[in-house]
């Protein structure tokens, strides 16, 4: 009986092949095999016969929406600068995309960056992604040398050990708390729908940090980005990070000074969060890539937050509303502008 | 580096000011804050005033610039919703700096660092007020150390 | 070159002694619980509390102490009332020594290998003369390490001060330097006997050795030749260009240089970029001559593989295997490498 990824990779491989065999598309994201345990690796498969070697497993946690911009671009017919659109329609890209991914699409069509036409989204529920950074501290200081995963089990090998771990309890904490685990946008159904996720309550971290004083707060924030070591891994492996310039490499004036001083780490990390604000997924990949496990997942969440409680918007849940930040009520609230009747600083 | 102790010792100081950077909008808030000066309204001298265009045009990088180039306090101020010259920039604005603020505190900076209001053409008086009132608040929290740029630390390894 | 037989107790209390001499670093178990700005990320100063190493290399390298992010380069001011605006002024050099305990050999070949091109880097050298590296060499290797493939060995003491071994019953210390003396002046310490240098011949003969064939096979092969290799195409387009291998890389060296100006006193600092990154090869005209991502990700193995032993004799490669765990999208340098030796 083979396993539901077993089943999952090979729905995949049958639709990506018949997607490129019939020229549906050009070229499709996914996933292969990975050279270590619980890695895999993203790849842009362009041939039918190359299908073979997408796989679907508990470890895709970069966002493959990342890549969408990109090989949209490289799969039209090579023009210079000035040249102009060529006219009719251009070639397809197929991608795999769970419930946070699909949102970012969303968010990139918005955005203007992804044209819905030209994407066919492989829609796969997500079951939750499995955090290397959990397992390796689950079995800390011993190396992990294979993992196999069941349904619901990993059985994790090491050098002098075989252990068999819960699944859903190595699951990320975003994708334990996701609200969303089911596409938004569906054109090949892989799979079977995601089931919700029982009583996520998505905020609980966040809620936990809100609660302490600011001076803990601020010991939080300090020792938390005092590791970072400025690869900017978190950035680059963000959908929504596309700008051709980042504002970490602006030189006049500079945001953010470039070594690892304590104020210019948390200024890159603040801002890094804030450009997110109304447009992340809570994906994980941040969280997922950064070499150093540094949690910034938290700034992100917290914005989504207070995003959700004042605006009552999620980010990539309604294709045809504006972003957040792009569009605005008269009566938004504004209790925090200081000679404002009833604002919280009034009186202070 | 002997030139920077009197920048670090400034807590020591009790006599010390806050510095606030004030982000007006030249539409309303900037000709509030000239009304207030022309009808000599007192209000205390320790903000030091930059014109924008708007208050949708200050970012969250300028605002963090500030901070860390050591502001104590940071006053950022436009048109009242409806009024503003560009339509609704200061509505954008709103909502930008509502999630700042949030995000702020949530990171630790104090409350009070950092504070908005709209203020008119024809509120003086209001601008003196809302001066007066920030710059209290900066004085009670004390000089800005969080988020604020040194480069006079040891150089660790 | 003495060696002494140490037990856990000695091994510790050695380490206790060494911070009368200098600022002790170890390698970091784990996430910082505070906010640190004595130590660089992945290391700390060592507490006293007994030394576990984990299995293979530190999770960031020992290239911190010798390129501190940032180095300051220069000190200045530019305020309007100093009789000295704008003069730009040398730090004071530091002097004060650092002993870095338990890194591995792969880091300690780094050293030396990172001193080709540094050689007559004044800031390098300096950092040289103050660091004193006590390593641990490995019983065990990860999965993800290759430094046998790359020219060392998990027992090698190449670049080391001292080298402190496992032993069946307790360790051995080898002092390889005279700096290494130095640290132990004063110190009673019990020689190892036969019986303990012979064990640890033993194990120095049963570990791993270079595997001179394989290296040489890569260096044979023209790698220019494989330039336009659709490899490299596969490869950058997975790549999301982040700094992570570089940043972790003990062996990744490049700099960028800029003025920091903070309230009228300025200073010219040198810290750590990353040929991943687009500004790196900008140039002011807008031109970008690795302005696609295939190409930065080719220069990083072309530099490793190809230019720096061209110009150097070995790899610029260490086989830690930092990269390879930590890269966000699994670009394993041991498949570039293979792939390398067979493609044509």
């Amino acid at each position: 009986m083979p396993t539901i990824n077993e089943q999952l990779t090979e729905e995949i491989r049958v639709q990506a092949r018949k997607l490129l065999a019939d020229k549906t598309v050009a070229a499709v994201i996914g996933y292969t095999a990975g050279s270590l345990p619980m890695t895999v690796k993203p790849a842009v498969i362009r041939a039918a016969d190359d299908c073979g070697r997408l796989v679907w497993n508990s470890f895709c946690v970069l966002n493959l929406a990342n890549y969408l911009p990109e090989v949209l671009k490289s799969v039209e017919p090579p023009r210079g600068p000035r040249d102009p659109k060529p006219t009719g329609p251009l070639p397809k890209v197929a991608v795999m995309a769970t419930g946070c991914w699909s949102r970012n699409i969303v968010v990139q069509i918005q955005e203007h960056q992804v044209e819905r036409e030209r994407v066919v989204v492989m829609a796969i529920g997500s079951r939750g992604m499995v955090s290397r950074r959990k397992v390796e501290a689950h079995f800390s200081g011993r190396e992990i040398l294979a993992v196999t995963e069941l349904d619901h089990e990993l059985v994790v090998k090491g050098a002098d050990f075989t252990e068999t771990v819960n699944r859903w309890s190595m699951v990320r904490d975003n994708c334990q708390t996701c609200t969303h685990p089911d596409p938004v946008l569906v054109d090949v159904r892989i799979g079977a729908p995601a089931a919700d996720r029982k009583n996520p309550n998505p905020f609980k971290q966040v809620e936990m940090i809100e609660a302490r004083s600011t001076d803990e707060r601020w010991a939080w924030f300090s020792a938390e980005f005092s590791s970072c070591i400025r690869c900017y891994a978190c950035r680059n492996a963000c959908p929504l990070c596309y700008c051709p310039t980042c504002f970490v490499d602006d030189a006049r004036p500079q945001w953010v000074g470039k070594s690892l001083d304590a104020t210019d780490t948390g200024l890159f990390h603040v801002l890094r969060a804030y450009h997110c604000a109304g447009r992340c997924t809570d994906c994980g990949a941040c969280e997922s890539v950064c070499p150093m496990g540094i949690n910034m997942r938290m700034l992100t969440k917290k914005l989504n937050k207070d995003v959700l409680n004042l605006y009552g918007i999620e980010a990539g849940m309604q294709p045809d509303t504006p972003l957040p930040l792009t569009t605005y009520k008269p009566d938004d609230p504004q209790q925090f502008i200081v000679n404002e009747p009833g604002s919280a600083k009034e009186g202070a | 580096m002997t030139n920077q102790t009197s920048e670090t010792s400034k807590t020591s100081q009790t006599n010390w000011e806050p510095k606030i950077i004030a982000f007006l909008c030249n539409w309303c808030s900037y000709a509030g804050a000239d009304l207030a000066g022309v009808s000599r309204f007192q209000y205390p001298p320790n903000i030091r005033i930059v014109r924008v265009p708007c208050s949708g045009r200050v970012s969250a990088n300028i605002l963090l610039s500030a901070l860390k180039s050591g502001a104590d306090g940071v006053l950022v101020s436009g048109c009242h919703p409806g009024d503003c010259h560009y339509i609704s920039g200061n509505y954008f604005a709103r909502r930008r700096f509502a999630l700042l603020n949030n995000l702020l505190d949530f990171v630790g900076i104090e409350p009070g660092r950092v504070h908005f209001s709209w203020v008119s053409a024809s509120e003086g008086e209001q601008f003196a007020e809302v001066v007066k009132k920030v710059t209290d608040k900066v004085k009670t929290l004390g000089p800005a150390t969080r988020l604020v740029k040194s480069i006079d630390t040891v150089q660790a390894a | 070159m003495q060696v002494f037989k140490l037990s856990q107790a000695e091994l510790d209390s050695m380490i206790r002694h060494f911070g009368s001499l200098g600022m002790v670093y170890t390698p970091a178990a784990g996430k910082q619980p505070s906010a640190r700005t004595d130590c660089a990320p992945g290391w700390q100063p060592a507490d006293g509390a007994p030394l576990a190493l984990a299995t293979g290399p530190s999770a960031t390298s020992v290239k911190t102490f010798f390129f501190p992010q940032p180095e300051t380069m220069q000190t200045f001011s530019v305020k309007n009332n100093y009789p000295d605006r704008g003069l730009l002024r040398e730090p004071e050099t530091l002097t004060e020594k650092q002993i870095v305990v338990g890194l591995r050999p792969c880091d300690a070949r780094s050293v030396l290998l990172n001193n080709l091109p540094y050689r007559e880097d004044p800031y390098y050298q300096a950092n040289m003369a103050r660091t004193v590296l006590v390593g641990f060499t490995c019983d065990a290797m990860c999965s993800t390490c290759f430094c046998d493939r790359m020219g060392g060995s998990p027992m090698a003491t190449e670049g080391l001060d001292i080298a402190v071994s496992r032993l069946d019953h307790g360790f051995a210390a080898e002092i390889l330097t005279a700096r290494g003396e130095e640290l132990l002046a004063g110190l009673k310490l019990t020689p190892a006997g036969i019986s303990e240098l012979d064990e640890l011949a033993g194990r120095r003969q049963a570990a791993p050795q270079a595997d001179a064939a394989g290296l040489d096979a890569l260096k044979e092969r023209d790698l220019n030749r494989l330039y336009e290799a659709p490899l490299w195409q596969q490869l950058g387009e997975s790549c999301i260009n982040c700094g992570a291998c570089t940043f972790v890389c003990p062996t990744c060296y490049c700099f960028d240089v800029q003025d920091e100006v903070v309230r009228g006193t300025g200073r010219r600092i040198r810290y750590w970029d990353s040929c991943m990154f687009p500004l790196y090869s900008l140039h002011t005209s807008g031109h970008n001559p690795r302005g696609q991502k295939m190409q930065r990700t080719r220069n990083r193995f072309m530099h490793k593989l190809k230019y720096f032993p061209d110009r150097f004799g070995p790899f610029s490669c260490v086989g830690c295997g930092r990269c390879v765990k930590d890269c966000p999208v699994n670009i394993d340098i041991r498949e570039v490498m293979g792939d390398l030796l067979t493609v044509e």
